[in-house]
């Protein structure tokens, strides 16, 4: 791969085209979607609109039937999860990410412990001391790292989840209702984290079915219906009437 | 509760929610040492026999198959399978070590017991990691073939164990204590080290707790799944060489049941069977409570089927302290 072919035109995530057939339902036909560095996306339609689908497709969970999937140019169509994620592509799924037993350092070191390799043994503090940064990197306040998760709040978890995908330096985070089953503070923490790690440069895709958050973290709108592009509209352009209204096809 | 994100980290919840993180943590040790010093203190008061030197070297004798396998089962357990073939494999490596050393090699004889363990153990692994299927189902057909084929290759027998390499591994003296106490020993400590410092214990944890999370981390959750019931195999052949050598015997019907009590010393040491919580020092302490009991009771001169119910009884007081005590204490969220 040559470098400097990329200029900075080149969107993050280029989604073209895509269609997907579930049996008889045609779940999408033909969606383009585009992303930019550190741009945050609410991606909004209503149930059965396709969100989720096309974001399990960009996360390499489900395979197009036909379609174009590039991430900073080059091509990732169909070449599974574990590529998706080596392209820089992270998805925060709520209640799936975290094991409630492992403690807040060990769930964001999991699968990548620090050891000393002769005695194999695990680096206890060194992970405790680097988990506390990345969490205060996040601003994300939680003082005791020792803390197993399950005695947490719900909305600690999700800042807990969405930063371990954050250590990860993906170029896209994929966040599906973060905020749903959230208390209003935790809500107003977990939007502060999104505005944290796209000012890193890190590409937000945000589905989410609380409409009044977009509105305080995307920098545009894409609206699907059946399956279709729908509209595409910033904040500015638009207020909560207006999105509702798109949301319902017109 | 005392995790609100506001709290600044010196505050006075904190170190309460410290200490209560602490309880929540060691409840199942704590709760089970507790019930260990009663005994203790009950047995010594109530016969002369058992606070004696004697007794005690020979008790910590008798528990040390219990303490091994108890410990490889904690692993099991933690990732929220089982391994019910134990016992069987216990018996069937008894019986193989004591025929194989009477019309050869003693050595061979060892190693054959031991790979005899690994081997089942192996195939216990594989089919529920690989074949999908659950644990308890092939460790249930497992126990019923292993010991079938245990009774099979000795007719029912047992055969006296002679050599001189072999009996020592029963009844050898080092410092006061015999064999099979400083190789529980060894065993705890190893199991120790790995259950909570290396990055196989965190993934036993893990796969236990949510193995979708670790598999999603990168994490074969399969070869953890296999690793665990492997290694009881092993561990459960390790006994049966243990057993046998005390006993200057293979008999193929030692362990039996002997399953059984190395769950029950596990789950009194607070490892939840349902996974993503165990103990190896709770297991260890588990396992020598049993003894005791059993130890106890002999020396009160109780009926020796007392034995057995009062384990059963314990048990039952043991999980109901856990479960109730444990949701008020740790103010679990789910």
């Amino acid at each position: 791969m040559t470098s400097g072919t990329r200029d900075l035109s080149t969107p993050r995530v280029e989604m073209r085209g895509i269609r997907k057939r579930f049996g008889a339902l045609e779940v999408l036909r033909g969606v383009d979607l585009t992303v930019g560095r550190g741009e945050v996306v609410g991606l909004v339609g209503d149930n059965g609109a396709g969100k989720s689908t096309l974001m399990k497709m960009l996360a390499g969970a489900v395979v197009p039937d036909s379609g174009e999937i590039r991430v900073d140019g080059t091509a990732l169509t169909g070449s599974g999860p574990r590529a998706a994620r080596a392209a820089g592509i992270e998805m925060v799924y709520q209640d799936l990410a975290l094991c409630n037993d492992v403690d807040v350092a060990g769930n964001l070191f999991l699968g990548r412990e620090i050891y000393r390799p002769l005695s194999r043994r695990l680096d206890h503090k060194r992970m405790h001391e680097e988990a506390a940064k990345d969490l205060a990197t996040l601003h994300i306040r939680i003082s005791d790292t020792r803390q197993l998760v399950a005695t947490m709040s719900g909305g600690q978890r999700q800042a807990i989840a969405i930063a371990r995908a954050v250590t990860f330096e993906p170029k896209v985070l994929v966040l599906d209702e973060p905020t749903a089953a959230l208390a209003a503070r935790e809500v107003e923490m977990t939007l502060q984290l999104i505005r944290d790690v796209s000012t890193r440069g890190v590409s937000v895709v945000l589905i989410t079915h609380r409409l009044q958050d977009l509105f305080e973290v995307a920098d545009r709108f894409v609206v699907l219906y059946e399956g279709v592009n729908h509209r595409q509209m910033t904040p500015s352009e638009t207020d909560l009437g207006g999105l509702v209204t798109a949301m319902m096809g017109k | 509760m005392s995790t609100e994100t506001v709290t600044p980290p010196t505050g006075r919840a904190d170190r309460r929610g410290a200490r209560q993180d602490f309880v929540h943590r060691n409840f199942g040790v704590l709760s089970i040492s507790a019930v260990l010093a009663v005994l203790f203190v009950f047995f010594s008061v109530q016969t002369d026999a058992f606070l004696t030197t004697n007794n005690l070297v020979n008790v910590a004798r008798q528990v040390a198959p219990t303490v091994v396998v108890a410990v490889a089962m904690t692993f099991v357990i933690t990732t929220g399978n089982i391994d019910l073939s134990v016992g069987s494999i216990l018996g069937l490596s008894a019986a193989a070590l004591a025929i194989v050393a009477e019309s050869g090699s003693a050595v061979v004889a060892l190693v054959l017991a031991l790979v005899l363990g690994l081997g089942i153990g192996l195939v216990n692994g594989a089919l529920t990691a690989f074949g999908k299927l659950q644990s308890f189902i092939v460790t249930l057909a497992a126990l019923t073939a292993v010991r079938g084929l245990a009774l099979l290759i000795t007719d029912g027998y047992s055969t006296p164990i002679t050599s001189d390499f072999l009996l020592p591994i029963g009844n050898g003296r080092l410092a006061g204590l015999y064999t099979p106490t400083w190789i529980a020993v060894v065993v705890v400590a190893a199991g120790w080290y790995v259950f909570n410092h290396t990055r196989f214990g965190r993934y036993v944890v893990a796969v236990g707790s949510n193995a979708e999370s670790l598999r999603r981390a990168g994490v074969d959750v399969r070869r953890i799944q296999l690793a665990v019931l492997t290694l009881t195999g092993l561990v459960a052949g390790l006994a049966g060489v243990i057993t046998a050598a005390r006993l200057a015997s293979g008999s193929s019907n030692s362990g039996t049941l002997f399953e059984l009590e190395v769950i029950t010393a596990v789950v009194l040491g607070g490892t939840a069977l349902m996974g993503g919580k165990g103990s190896i020092i709770g297991s260890a302490i588990g396992a020598v409570t049993l003894g005791v009991i059993s130890n106890g009771l002999v020396l009160l001169r109780v009926d020796v089927y007392w034995v057995p119910i009062t384990q059963g009884l314990i048990l039952i007081v043991a999980i109901l302290l856990n479960a109730r005590l444990f949701s008020g204490i740790s103010g679990q969220r789910t």
